[in-house]
Formats: structure tokens, C-alpha cells, sequence
């Protein structure tokens, strides 16, 4: 049971890093300036599902607090810096969005779009950390608390932070390539297509210096996974290239899509059975079964979600269908 | 400065900027479902235009009640790890289920909502909007589930030191919700009703265009606060009783209290197990204002003749006291929250042992950032608001129709 709301966990955090790291990537993507009607456009082609994307964050949030309990305490407050600033780099992303046309002078706009451009890199450095440092373990005491927030300071998550941030831009990127009108879709695609060897590099910049660090290959439980996951993710990113180049966007994006869920699976897999490592006392550390709720809590929790996360998924496909295609003059434009 | 002190600092300003935006989304939404209504039954387009205006304010306001919600979940985990270490089995799975059940579908809805004017079949449209209304009450409703079992934890059994869930209904049917959750259903009713008279009231002292649409939404909105008033004051006295049987040591003395004190001496040790005096600062004046209130009533006869509006000064009363409201949902808060010290989960989880291991450095860094960032964040959404208000009805952006223009290419397959 505890396998079958780990994989659920891991399920909402995907997609929150596939559907919210739209929201960062179109937001990164503000900072190339531009004409106010472009950047207005990148925001419409997003509009109508920001609001969808960015509650996958709640929702996880809400899993892990109902069905992993110390897992969330822990994790939290045992990653504080990278958690705080990927929060506030979440909120400025939901503030400065919807907020950004309530004025109506284009200074105030320009004012906005650079908040929302600041966010998504705080929130896509945050979350790249923190994955990092779930790949690095912490310093876990036998009594199962994390003191002390220096752990986290590494090349190694330095590294995956800059990795994030670079899937994130490609990810947007290639988001606008589907959903801009037609000529300016193939402007964003030669951008995207510029943007793959950058997230190749830093991919494989942060695997290297994950390689070479004690802490990180320690820390790898499973060393297959922790070996064949950052292959796939370095094999989505040359499809995308690949499908970019021979003007599909459609399976660039999907291969976007996948090098986002990745990380999440790289991380649940290459620790498992753990969901916290103990880089002091290995014993310390926090598994799967032992972070997980009690049954009473899990078995009421299962009632709840079994015909609830179909409903959930119907309604956010049902929003991606009745918005679908490129934007054109007729979209409706909010913010 | 210690760790528990700014933690507890940073919840209750959090928390406070959190509950000034939601109790407008709630009361709003319950308004703007009138409204639309209205508009698909009769067809009429003052009611089209009327839910515009609402839904336009309603909108900005959301965005900071989504913000800051944000922050409130994510502080549970962050500052107060203690507390889903012990109770997290029993605490978490109400929040659990309103994220489910209430948030996933509320922003999507929303979303939708926002974009789907002139795309969506009318009908459609609408059972979007009741889709948002119905959420935002069961989201209110599950954080007052949560919160109640804070306030006196039932269904629980405790092994090696750990929470464990033994009866789901309990926390149902815990004797601090209900009266609780309609309370604060009330409140923000009151306080969504007197935001529409307000704002109505302003258009018609400065005669802007629109006097109409305006005279419609000052009535709705009286109607609604007053008759709110009434339903607040009720349920606020019918939590006495039991906020008394199971906090004696909230508000005020007595033998209970001593008794119940007594009883936590033996069990926890010696210690100090009063609530701070705030808490019954708050209730005094949160009643007293709740009293002055009362006299919304007082302005349904002028109605008649929109002697209301003929003599202007009712107009001015009602604008001076829109502030009124959303002070005293934070004595309320305060009342409620204060009084439950030194517990979180009362009689049960002492505060100290929930919060985090976190260096005191690091939390006042994390309570000045947040406050600054979310109280920022906070005056500029007020004023994005007031300006919206101020703009009037002309033309807001929200539901505005899309320009016309052709659109023959065909819309390709994406995965072509
Ligand atoms: C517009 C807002 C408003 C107004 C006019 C009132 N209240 Fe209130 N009150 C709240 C808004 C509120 C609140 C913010 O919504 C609280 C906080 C927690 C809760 O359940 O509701 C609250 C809490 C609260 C509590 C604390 C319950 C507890 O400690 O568990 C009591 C006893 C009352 N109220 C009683 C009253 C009475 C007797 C009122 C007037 C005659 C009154 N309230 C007016
Ligand atoms: C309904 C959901 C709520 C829950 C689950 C909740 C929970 C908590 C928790 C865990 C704490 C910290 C521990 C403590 O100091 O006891 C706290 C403190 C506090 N909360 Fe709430 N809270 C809720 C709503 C609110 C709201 C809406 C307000 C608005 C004003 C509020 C005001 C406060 C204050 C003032 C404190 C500090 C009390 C003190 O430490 O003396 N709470 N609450
Ligand atoms: C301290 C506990 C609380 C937590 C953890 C919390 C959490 C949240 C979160 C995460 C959101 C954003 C959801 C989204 O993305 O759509 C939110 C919004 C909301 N909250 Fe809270 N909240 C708390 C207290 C309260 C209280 C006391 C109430 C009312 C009684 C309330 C009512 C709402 C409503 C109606 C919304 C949706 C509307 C809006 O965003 O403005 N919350 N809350």
C-alpha cells in the first residue's frame, strides 16, 4: 500500500514539474523582453490553464502531508532554504501572472513581467535544488531530525538547480512553439532549438559533478536506476532536438514533457527504499514504509482518492480540450 | 529571540493576510452565483454586466488568497514539523482532502471560468462558476475540520507517542466545528455583502454613469450583509457552549478552569497553562463590533425611495465602515487561536514540542521575507482592487469579447 501512494506522491510531483515548469518556462522566457503584444501573447497561449498547472503544487503538497506525514515535516523543514526560496519564487510566478495586465500603463506591465520573470527563476533554481539535495541525503540523526540548514550548500545541487532552470526554459520554449501563432511559433522554435545543447550541458554538467561526489554516490540506493534515469532524460532531450529540427513540435514537446517527469522518477528510484538518506548514521534514514501514514489514515485516504483522481484528471483534460490548438486573435486574453 | 516565538509570529501573520483575502472569496463567489444566475434565467444584460464588475474584483482578489494559501501549507511542513510528526496521522488527511476535493477543483474551474466567456455554452459557463462556489465551501469547510480538531482533538488513540486515526466521523461531528464553520460561512457573507454596498455606495456619492447597476448591487449587497449579521451574532453566541465544555481554560476563570489546569499539571508537569489575556481582548471587542453591526439593519427601511440614496449620508456610513468587518475576523482569529495556547492540539500537543529544528537565524529570515513579500503583495492587490472599483462597469476585462476578426486556418494535430 505504502509502494501504491509513494508512486501517487510521485505522480502529482511529475506533474507538477511538467505543467508548472510551463508556467516558469514561459515566464524565463519574459526576460527576452520583446514587444509588449509578444509577451502578452506568451501569457494568453498560457492563460487559461496557469491556474490548473500551478494547484498540481498544492495537491502534492496535500498528498504528502496526508499520506507521508514525517516524510513531510522532514523534508520540509530539513531542505528549509531551497523549499523557502522555490516558494517564493511560486508565489511571484501566481502574483505577478494574474496581476501583470490589472494596470494599464505598459511601464507597470514591464514592472510585472520582470517579477514573473524573477520567480520562475527562483522557483525553478528552488525546486532543482531540492531534488539535488534528495540525491544527496542529509544529515539525518538517529532520532530522525535534520539540524542545521549547510548540508545543502554543494556544487552538486548548485548544479541540479542550474539543470532545472535550463529544462524549465527549453520546456517553455517549446510549450510557445505549439501554441504561438504560426510565425511566431517558428521563432521560438529556433530559440528552443538553441536552448537543447544548453540543457544538455547542464544535464551533464550536474551528473558529472554528481558522479564525482561522495555524498551523492553514497547516497544511490539503486545504482541502475540512479545510471539508466539520467540516460533517458539526455535521450529525451535529442529527440526533442531531433523533432525540432524536422518541425514536430507536437513530439518535441512531448519529449520535454518527459525530460521534466524524469528527475522526479530519478529521485523516487535511485533512493528507493528510502525517501530520506542519511548521509551521517545510514541506519537514520527515513523509509518509504516507515514516513507513510498509518493504515487507518491511508485506507480512509484510498476511498477518497480511487474515484476522485480520475474525476480530477477528466476536468483538467477537459480544459486542455475546449482551449487546444494555437492562439489566434479570437483567444480570450486575460492577463 | 527563540525559534517557537517567531514561528508562532509568522503563523499568525500569514494566516491573518491569508483570511483578509478568503473570506471575500467566499462571500463574492456566493453573490456572483446570484448574479450570473440571474443573467442566464432572465437574459437580461444588466445582470451580464453585473457579474462582470464582481467577477472582475473577485478575480484580483483571489490571486492573493491562492498566494498566500501557498504559504500556509507549505508552513505546516517548514516550521511546524512536530506537528505531522505526532498528529500528522490524524491531522493530515482533512487537509489532504481539501486539496483534493476542493483546491484541484476550484483553480481549475477558475480557470476556466475566466477564459471561457464567449467560448463556453452559457449553461456551462454557470455550472463552472457554482463548480467554484461549491469548493470554495468544502475547502472552508475541511480547514475548519482541521482547525476544530486542533481545538479539541477526538477519534484518535495514542501509541509510542503517536496519533494514530481510530474513528473518522469524530472529527466530523467535533462539537468546535459546526457552530464554527457557520460562523464563518456568516462572517464572510457579512463581509462579502458589505464590500459589494461599499463599493456601490462609492459609485453613487461621485454619480458616476451606471446608476442603475450600481442601485442594484448597494441593495444586494445591504440585504445580504444584514441578514448575514443576524446569522454571524447567532452562531457566534452558540459557540459558548461548547467552547466552554471543552476549553474551560479559554476564556475567563472558574472551577473548571482550576480542575482542568490541575489535570494538566499532573499530567505534563508544572508549567504555565493560561492563554494570554489577548485572546479575551479580541472576543471583547469582536463581540462589541458584532453588536454595532447589528445596526445594517436599521438601513433596509431606506430602501424605500432609495431614500438611501437621496440622503447620501447612509451612503458615507456604509463606505466608513467596510473596514469594520475584516478587523474583526482577525480579533475572531485571534480569540480563537490565542486561546488555544500553550497547545496546538489542545491537551494533547504542547506548541513547543511542535515546532521545527530550524536555527532561530533562519526562521526570522524566513518571518521577515514572507511577511514583507506577502504583505507587499497584499497593499498592492488592495489597490489594483480599489482602482478596479473606482474604474466602474464600462468595460471590464474580464468577459470582454474577443475582437473581430477571421479565422480560417485550419488547427492542426499536434502530435503531426
Ligand atoms: C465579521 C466578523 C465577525 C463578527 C461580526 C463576529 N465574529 Fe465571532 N468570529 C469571527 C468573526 C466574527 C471569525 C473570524 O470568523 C471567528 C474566528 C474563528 C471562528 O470560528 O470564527 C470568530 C470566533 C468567535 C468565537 C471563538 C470561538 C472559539 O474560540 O473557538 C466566539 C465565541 C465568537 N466568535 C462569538 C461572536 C459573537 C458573540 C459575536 C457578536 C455578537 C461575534 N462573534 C461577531
Ligand atoms: C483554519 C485553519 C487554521 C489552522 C489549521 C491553524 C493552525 C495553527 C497552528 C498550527 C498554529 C501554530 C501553533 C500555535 O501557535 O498554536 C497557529 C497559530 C496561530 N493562528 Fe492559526 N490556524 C488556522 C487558522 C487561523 C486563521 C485564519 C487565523 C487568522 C487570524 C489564525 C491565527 C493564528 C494566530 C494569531 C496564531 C498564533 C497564536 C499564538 O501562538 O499565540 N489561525 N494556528
Ligand atoms: C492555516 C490553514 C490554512 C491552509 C494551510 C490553507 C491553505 C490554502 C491554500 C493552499 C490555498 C490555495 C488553493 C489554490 O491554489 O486554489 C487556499 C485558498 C483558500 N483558502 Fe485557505 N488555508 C488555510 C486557512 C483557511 C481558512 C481558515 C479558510 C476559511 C475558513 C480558508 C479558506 C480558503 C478558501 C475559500 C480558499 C480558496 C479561495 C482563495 O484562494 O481565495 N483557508 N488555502
Amino acid at each position: 500500500m505504502e509502494l501504491a501512494w509513494y508512486a501517487l506522491l510521485g505522480l502529482f510531483f511529475a506533474s507538477y514539474f511538467v505543467l508548472g515548469g510551463l508556467d516558469y518556462g514561459v515566464g524565463l522566457l519574459l526576460a527576452r523582453g520583446g514587444t509588449p503584444a509578444a509577451r502578452r501573447d506568451a501569457l494568453t497561449a498560457l492563460g487559461p490553464f496557469f491556474l490548473g498547472n500551478e494547484v498540481w503544487l498544492v495537491a502534492a503538497v496535500g498528498i504528502l502531508f496526508g499520506a507521508f506525514p514525517t516524510l513531510e515535516g522532514e523534508l520540509l523543514s530539513g531542505y528549509y532554504p531551497a523549499v523557502v526560496g522555490a516558494l517564493a519564487g511560486v508565489i511571484l510566478v501566481t502574483a505577478g501572472v494574474q496581476l501583470r495586465s490589472r494596470p494599464a500603463t505598459a511601464g507597470a506591465r514591464a514592472g510585472w513581467d520582470r517579477v514573473v520573470v524573477v520567480g520562475s527563476l527562483l522557483a525553478a533554481l528552488g525546486w532543482g535544488a531540492l531534488l539535488g539535495g534528495l540525491l544527496q541525503g542529509l544529515p539525518l540523526t538517529a532520532d530522525g531530525h535534520v539540524t542545521g540548514v549547510g548540508h545543502l550548500f554543494t556544487p552538486f545541487v548548485a548544479a541540479a538547480g542550474l539543470a532545472m532552470a535550463a529544462l524549465v526554459a527549453l520546456h517553455g520554449a517549446t510549450f510557445l512553439t505549439l501554441r504561438l501563432p504560426p510565425a511566431a511559433g517558428a521563432a521560438t522554435a529556433r530559440l528552443a532549438r538553441r536552448l537543447v545543447p544548453v540543457a544538455l550541458a547542464a544535464v551533464g554538467t550536474a551528473t558529472v559533478v554528481g558522479l564525482l561526489s561522495d555524498r551523492v554516490r553514497a547516497a544511490a540506493q539503486q545504482p541502475v536506476a540512479a545510471v539508466l534515469l539520467p540516460s533517458a532524460l539526455v535521450a529525451a532531450l535529442l529527440v526533442a532536438r531531433a523533432a525540432l529540427a524536422r518541425r514536430r513540435p507536437g513530439w518535441a514537446f512531448a519529449a520535454t514533457c518527459a525530460a521534466l517527469a524524469l528527475p522526479v522518477l530519478l529521485v523516487g528510484a535511485a533512493r528507493w527504499p528510502y525517501a530520506l538518506v542519511s548521509g551521517t548514521d545510514p541506519a537514520a534514514g527515513l523509509t518509504v514504509a516507515d514516513a507513510a501514514a498509518s493504515t487507518p489514515t491511508l485506507r480512509l485516504l484510498g476511498w477518497l482518492v480511487l474515484p476522485l483522481v480520475p474525476a480530477l484528471l477528466g476536468f483538467q483534460a477537459m480544459c486542455w480540450w475546449v482551449f487546444r490548438g494555437r492562439i489566434d486573435g479570437r483567444a480570450p486574453v486575460y492577463w | 529571540m527563540d525559534t517557537l516565538l517567531l514561528a508562532r509570529l509568522q503563523f499568525a501573520t500569514t494566516t491573518s493576510i491569508h483570511f483578509l483575502f478568503v473570506v471575500v472569496t467566499l462571500g463574492l463567489v456566493t453573490l456572483l452565483v446570484g448574479l450570473q444566475t440571474a443573467w442566464f434565467l432572465t437574459g437580461n444584460p444588466k445582470w451580464e454586466r453585473l457579474t462582470r464588475f464582481w467577477g472582475q474584483l473577485y478575480v484580483i482578489n483571489y490571486v492573493l488568497g491562492i498566494a498566500s494559501g501557498i504559504v500556509m501549507e507549505f508552513q505546516f511542513g517548514l516550521n511546524w514539523s512536530g506537528l505531522s510528526r505526532y498528529v500528522g496521522n490524524v491531522f493530515g488527511a482533512p487537509l489532504a482532502i481539501e486539496t483534493l476535493v476542493a483546491f484541484f477543483l476550484e483553480s481549475t474551474f477558475l480557470g476556466m471560468w475566466i477564459f471561457g466567456w464567449h467560448r463556453l455554452r452559457r449553461g456551462v459557463h454557470l455550472a463552472l462558476l457554482c463548480g467554484v462556489a461549491l469548493t470554495a465551501y468544502a475547502s472552508a469547510f475541511w480547514i475548519m475540520v482541521a482547525n476544530a480538531w486542533l481545538q479539541h482533538p477526538v477519534g484518535y488513540q495514542v501509541r509510542d507517542g503517536i496519533a494514530h486515526l481510530t474513528d473518522f466521523s469524530a472529527l466530523l461531528t467535533n462539537p468546535t466545528l459546526g457552530m464554527a464553520f457557520g460562523h464563518v460561512v456568516a462572517a464572510s457573507l457579512l463581509t462579502g455583502g458589505m464590500l459589494m454596498a461599499a463599493v456601490s455606495a462609492g459609485h453613487l456619492l461621485r454619480r458616476t454613469p451606471d446608476f442603475l447597476l450600481f442601485r442594484t448591487s448597494l441593495r444586494i449587497g445591504l440585504v445580504v450583509s444584514a441578514l448575514s449579521i443576524s446569522l454571524v451574532q447567532g452562531f457566534g453566541f452558540a459557540q459558548f457552549g461548547p467552547v466552554g465544555q471543552v476549553q474551560p481554560a479559554k476564556f475567563g476563570g472558574g472551577p473548571e478552569r482550576d480542575a482542568q489546569i490541575a489535570e494538566w499539571t499532573a499530567q505534563f508537569g508544572p508549567g504555565d497553562y493560561t492563554p494570554p489575556t489577548l485572546a479575551s481582548v479580541g472576543l471583547g471587542f469582536m463581540i462589541l463590533i458584532g453588536f454595532g453591526l447589528g445596526c445594517l439593519w436599521l438601513l433596509l427601511p431606506l430602501l424605500w425611495r432609495d431614500l438611501i440614496i437621496r440622503w447620501r449620508f447612509p451612503l458615507w456610513l456604509l463606505l466608513l465602515a467596510l473596514p469594520l468587518p475584516f478587523g474583526t475576523v482577525i480579533l475572531g482569529w485571534l480569540a480563537r487561536e490565542v486561546g488555544r495556547q500553550p497547545w496546538v492540539a489542545y491537551g494533547l500537543l504542547p506548541t513547543e514540542r511542535a515546532v521545527s529544528a530550524v536555527p532561530a537565524g533562519v526562521m526570522l529570515a524566513s518571518l521577515i521575507g514572507f511577511s514583507l513579500l506577502l504583505g507587499a503583495l497584499a497593499v498592492t492587490n488592495w489597490v489594483l482592487l480599489a482602482r478596479a472599483a473606482a474604474r466602474g462597469a464600462a468595460d471590464p476585462a474580464l468577459g470582454r469579447p474577443p475582437a473581430p476578426e477571421a479565422d480560417d486556418t485550419p488547427r492542426q494535430p499536434v502530435l503531426a
